[in-house]
């Protein structure tokens, strides 16, 4: 039973880290039809910028300010400079944020370095709680409380607020949105800004989850959110968290159970809801 | 076939194809040979993206994928049987088999997806490949790989570089009367408007599934080529590095033109031995990549039709549609 | 210049197609003008190209005197320019309440104002508030459409066929709405529904092939069955 909990929370745990990326990616997507191969690229330099600021001033509040601002400034720049110059175009849009996300990691081993580097949480996040039988590990509760705060804060920014209905009513018809005074491109950037802010947040609260960073880790974990995206369905918010949590769960079962397929699961879940509902399971036919 | 038939531009290829021949005699520097025939393997690679990219309008970011299988399954069989000539056509036959079984399973699965989605599935795909290369340790050796003995005439050099050399002459050509077949025109069509395409009658998924087929097996023979001329494989050969290298090559030459990847992998890799040598002078040059993604991202920007494709629309108003189609007006 | 709205030479493309090939025309402050013709004539497309949607390739737009045609379609819109689409163009998945509420460039008292007038006007809007704007009937999504575009203090509301695919009790509502609004506002209307241009419209243009080719006075046109029978094809 401990064992089947423990599971959980880890699943819990790396789901959110997972939401938190994929969240940007597909409302990047459902407003701007641009899938952003380089979202990878803004999660690993939220970890590297927010886990060097930690170490230098020992907050992890200010690491997490640190990271998430990089991420803000990184999404400014790589909206204006990449995403703009090539809107409405699909197959340069695809090719040119691949192209990014390799020199965002390059350039993080110019600056950083190379080599792993190994990372631990904040003394106040280590160490478990004890539940009757039952190891609660901190950091994850940690995180999943993180993660599902920016859930429910995003939430009702898209339900309630106008900025939100914008930012909705411009997934479903932009020109009527810039039809009633609205500056889309002003829409665009604030969500990329945001998502590439929530990219880089999800980077540092990795970080210091696997204990470990590297250049590649960006391009690897954001497959994950590039899975999760398709099966909750491009442009869906919630079905982002849906499909998260689920990746996150049999990512963390399968790699207890049977670890050589932990990859391998996430893909055929992608695949199996390819051929069944190629919308994904919220997204609209 | 008539010889009053030949196209001109098909003289011109043949006699430098035929030059080339000629070179291991003037450059005879083992190092300087061995990038050229890392120009011919990579060329050979380039083309094969070429088909998915230029000339069907499909962006695959898993293309490695398919050299990876070749690079493997030669070093595996090479390793496993007798270093002889016979194991290395068993290596390319188990090569283009499993290339052509993966191309058709994951094309006929995920093709009639949108572009964003296959784009995305590829490169998911190609990890998975990567990972399964890492821990499949007894078959591949994890990520330090192993070496393999070459058969005997293999071993030499010149005998590469003419193995490699013939091998992009036959693929150029059978590439090019592919795209210019009633079937080449089919995928150009499909490249321009496929839902235009598809109502005229064409099954688009049919044609695309028969074009990825055709890719991932030129790539797997690049594979193949390319783990002989090292004689050696690791989990390099399933990097998403290499996918970008070669999507470098293709568009920096120009995209749909099959002459322009083979420019493009010369360029390319010259100037990756060129920038290598530099790291010496600083360890900058170490992180070229972050050049060949700049260099690689402005092309896109301001020169989508590539080296060839610029010429040509110059000289014979030809243009390609894939990569600058009309912009629309969403917030101007 | 006295016109509030100024079409001069305009020529448009939709990708290599010219579709405007030479628009003149110009809408007086006050009262309802009409753009007839047949369809594919370039109606709609005009209406686009006055928001912005479509770019000039030749010629001008101009609104209170200023020129418009290079400006975003959101500066355009801010500038006092209301746009009914031929299709609404409704935030299926907000209530009406969203949908109003995007609309809404602010909260002052002229906007609730005009609120509470438009609603007095569609008491329908008031009652499925709260419903998904997809789940309207055609002619609620009309109204919706149309009160988006009046509750900001717009000059001129640029309204593309709103009787198309409506039952004619609703026409007649719709009608009506817009015979209100003109007491205050100066409307653009696109119409095929000859009955509805004809009562609500104060002058009107032709456009044919992309060409503005016949203009006057709304009553000038209902005497006049020649005219009328070589470009709209009425008998």
């Amino acid at each position: 039973m401990d064992l089947i909990i423990g599971l959980t929370v880890n699943g819990l745990a790396t789901g959110m880290l997972i939401f938190l990326l994929a969240a940007g990616l597909t409302l990047i997507f459902g407003l701007m039809s641009v899938l952003n191969f380089a979202h990878g690229g803004l999660f690993i330099w939220g970890a590297y910028t927010g886990v060097w600021s930690f170490q230098m001033t020992g907050s992890f509040i200010v690491g997490i300010i640190i990271a998430i601002i990089t991420g803000l400034l990184l999404g400014l720049v790589t909206e204006r400079l990449i995403i703009r110059p090539v809107y409405g175009n699909h197959i340069q849009q695809i090719l040119i944020t691949l192209g990014f996300m390799l020199v965002l990691q390059e350039f993080i081993k110019v600056v950083f370095g190379p080599d792993q580097k190994a990372v631990f949480p904040p003394e106040i996040l280590q160490g478990s709680f004890l539940v009757g039988d039952i190891v609660l590990i901190k950091y994850r509760l940690f995180i999943i409380a993180v993660g599902l705060l920016i859930f429910i804060v995003s939430s009702f920014i898209l339900k309630r607020t106008r900025v939100g209905l914008i930012v909705r009513a411009g997934v479903m018809n932009k020109e009527m949105v810039q039809s009633l005074g609205i500056n889309i491109k002003l829409v665009f950037m604030l969500v990329f800004m945001v998502g590439s802010g929530m990219a880089a947040l999800s980077g540092i609260l990795h970080a210091v989850y696997s204990g470990v960073i590297y250049a590649e880790m960006g391009l690897e974990f954001s497959i994950l959110a590039f899975i999760v995206v398709v099966i909750g369905g491009m442009g869906s918010f919630s079905g982002s968290l849906f499909a998260a949590i689920l990746v996150g769960l049999a990512q963390a079962f399968m790699a207890y159970y049977v670890p050589a397929l932990s990859l391998a699961v996430n893909m055929l879940l992608m695949t199996v809801v390819l051929i069944f509902r190629p919308q994904g399971l919220f997204g609209k036919g | 076939m008539n010889i009053r038939n030949v196209e001109k531009s098909t003289w011109i290829f043949i006699i430098i194809g035929l030059l080339l021949f000629i070179v291991p005699f003037i450059i005879t520097g083992r190092s300087m040979q061995f990038i050229i025939i890392q120009i011919f393997i990579f060329a050979i690679f380039a083309m094969s993206y070429d088909i998915l990219l230029g000339f069907t309008g499909i962006i695959s970011f898993g293309h490695v994928m398919f050299f990876g299988i070749g690079a493997y399954s030669t070093a595996i069989v090479m390793d496993r049987m007798d270093a002889t000539v016979l194991s290395f056509f068993v290596a390319i036959l188990v090569a283009v088999v499993i290339a052509s079984i993966v191309s058709f399973i994951v094309g006929a699965l995920t093709l009639r997806l949108k572009s964003h989605f296959y784009a995305m599935l590829t490169l998911a795909l190609a990890g998975l490949f990567l990972v399964a290369a890492e821990k499949w340790r007894s078959l591949t050796g994890g990520n330090d790989g192993f070496t393999f003995r070459l058969p005997e005439i293999l071993r030499d050099s010149h005998h590469l570089y003419v193995l490699c050399l013939v091998s992009l002459v036959l693929l150029f050509f059978g590439l090019r009367r592919f795209t210019k077949s009633p079937f080449g025109r089919v995928l150009m069509a499909i490249r321009e408007n496929e839902a235009r395409t598809e109502s005229l009658g064409y099954k688009v998924l049919h044609y695309k599934v028969i074009a990825s087929v055709a890719a991932g097996v030129v790539a797997s023979i690049a594979g193949v080529l390319y783990a002989l001329s090292l004689r050696f494989v690791n989990t390099g050969v399933f990097a998403t590095d290499l996918t970008i290298d070669v999507l470098l090559m293709t568009i920096i030459g120009g995209v749909g033109t099959l002459v322009g990847p083979i420019l493009g992998a010369g360029l390319v890799e010259l100037a990756h031995h060129w920038l290598s040598g530099l790291s010496d002078v600083h360890w900058i040059f170490e992180r070229w990549i972050i050049l060949y993604g700049t260099v690689y991202i402005l092309v896109v920007i301001f020169f989508p039709l590539g080296i060839i494709g610029t010429l040509q629309s110059k000289f014979m108003n030809r243009s390609i549609k894939g990569l600058r189609n009309s912009r629309k007006t969403v917030g101007k | 210049m006295n016109s509030l709205l100024e079409l001069n030479q305009v020529e448009a493309h939709i990708q290599k197609f010219h579709i405007l090939q030479g628009i003149n025309f110009g809408v007086k402050k006050g009262g309802v003008t009409v753009l007839l013709g047949r369809n594919g004539a370039g109606k709609t497309t005009t209406l686009r190209t006055i928001m912005g949607l479509n770019q000039v390739s030749k010629g001008t737009i101009r609104f209170k005197d200023e020129k418009i045609n290079d400006l975003p379609p959101h500066k355009i819109a801010n500038l006092g320019i209301g746009y009914v689409p031929e299709d609404q163009g409704i935030f299926g998945e907000l209530t009406v309440g969203e949908n109003m509420r995007v609309a809404m460039k602010k909260e002052d008292e002229e906007t609730t104002r005009r609120m509470e007038w438009v609603l007095e006007l569609f008491p329908d809007l008031k009652k499925f508030w709260k419903k998904p704007g997809g789940a309207l009937s055609g002619g609620q999504k009309q109204m919706l459409a149309i009160a988006r575009a009046y509750v900001n203090k717009n000059e001129l509301l640029l309204i593309d066929e709103p009787s198309k695919g409506l039952a004619p009790i609703i026409v007649d509502k719709v009608t009506e709405s817009i015979e209100q609004m003109k007491e205050n506002t100066t409307i653009l209307l696109v119409e095929q529904n000859f009955m509805m241009a004809s009562k609500i419209g104060n002058q009107f243009f032709i456009i044919d092939d992309g060409k503005t080719v016949h203009e006057g006075q709304m009553e000038e046109l209902k005497n006049d069955k020649g005219l009328m029978k070589k470009y709209l094809g009425i008998s």
